[in-house]
């Protein structure tokens, strides 16, 4: 682990052992350190118009069932786990696709990548880099649902593997092997092969 | 040296996985893998800036997260310890009766057994039953008693 985060998980497990006894100030610590986290997480599951109500409820629940955190593993990933199963739940109850479909579809955009590879630079530049975005967010939707989440996960959530694999429950060999093919895939559909 | 990575190699490095030395090396002096790899990065990149865009104002939700909290967390349940090792011996105890029962075998009936009823006899006493005009279970007890229930109401 990146040792700026194990100072991270240091101070995370000072602040809990505070909020299990009660500590609002120590939660509230707790929550500027890893709502933007969990915000993304729940981004990627539910979608923009419910991820802060899914970030919120998230959270308090986090704050309820404190007392069960146990410093197995790093707080930041039993926040992680609590946020997915938030909004499982939640996807559940509106029976919906397990990944939600973002609201711009992206149309066909091949060789995208081979376009911005001169700099991006510029009002044109940023215009392609926006169909390349949009690109980028359509393939995302052909991946496996496992393939999506683990990329997201990593690139969106920002988390480390060995943290994708604790929150999931999988062997970090999977995560690296679900990551390579679908990093693998989108590049392949975005173009960058000549 | 390598003269470019391999497709392989490009797409680890976008992910950022574990490179081998010659790789890291590799991308260290090749501009143009180096470029394969930036331009997909970019483009992530660019994606989760549209995402961090789409985020709330933190101080805000911070703010209508504490007020949600409720005073105190819920009390850690205590462990029953001896819950798990009871489960245990009465799963292995049902698994043990189920086995026995599958490894006896059914006991074997003779077909001679049967037939040893008495089943003449039996119908030859249903028979004088039959004959006898009177069923006993049906036979009125009281003939006063019974002319109390029809006339009871009427008169």
């Amino acid at each position: 682990m990146d040792p700026s985060r194990i100072d991270l998980s240091q101070a995370d497990d000072a602040l809990v052992l505070r909020a299990q006894n009660g500590d609002h100030d120590a939660f509230g610590e707790l929550v500027n350190r890893h709502q933007r986290r969990v915000w993304m997480v729940c981004r990627q599951y539910v979608g923009a118009g419910e991820a802060d109500a899914s970030a919120q409820d998230s959270l308090v629940k986090a704050f309820t069932r404190i007392g069960d955190f146990d410093r197995r593993a790093a707080f930041s990933t039993w926040l992680t786990r609590i946020a997915i199963n938030t909004c499982l739940d939640e996807l559940r109850r509106r029976r919906r696709e397990a990944i939600v479909d973002d609201e711009s579809d992206g149309d066909e955009a091949p060789n995208r990548l081979d376009l911005l590879q001169d700099g991006a630079a510029g009002p044109e530049g940023r215009s392609m880099q926006k169909q390349a975005v949009a690109s980028l967010l359509a393939q995302e939707k052909e991946l496996p649902p496992r393939q999506r989440e683990i990329f997201r996960l990593r690139f969106y959530a920002e988390m480390e593997l060995e943290e994708i694999a604790s929150t999931l429950d999988v062997h970090v060999g999977t995560v690296k092997t679900q990551l390579h093919r679908a990093v693998h895939k989108l590049r392949e559909e975005l173009g960058a092969y000549r | 040296m390598k003269s470019h990575l391999e497709e392989h190699e490009i797409t680890a490095a976008v992910a950022g996985l574990e490179l081998e030395a010659a790789v890291e090396q590799h991308l260290g002096s090749c501009v143009s893998c180096r470029r394969q790899v930036f331009a997909m990065r970019e483009v992530i990149d660019a994606r989760l800036e549209d995402l961090e865009a789409e985020a709330p104002d933190w101080e805000r939700q911070r703010q209508e997260i504490m007020l949600q909290l409720p005073a105190t967390p819920m009390a850690r349940p205590k462990r029953r310890l001896w819950t798990r090792p009871l489960l245990a011996v009465a799963a292995v105890l049902v698994a043990a009766i189920g086995l026995r029962a599958l490894w006896e075998p059914a006991p074997v009936v003779d077909p001679g057994v049967v037939s040893e009823l008495p089943v003449e006899q039996i119908l030859a006493e249903v028979d004088a039953m039959l004959a006898d005009d009177s069923i006993p279970g049906f036979e009125l007890l009281d003939q006063g008693m019974d002319d109390a229930i029809f006339d009871n109401g009427t008169s």
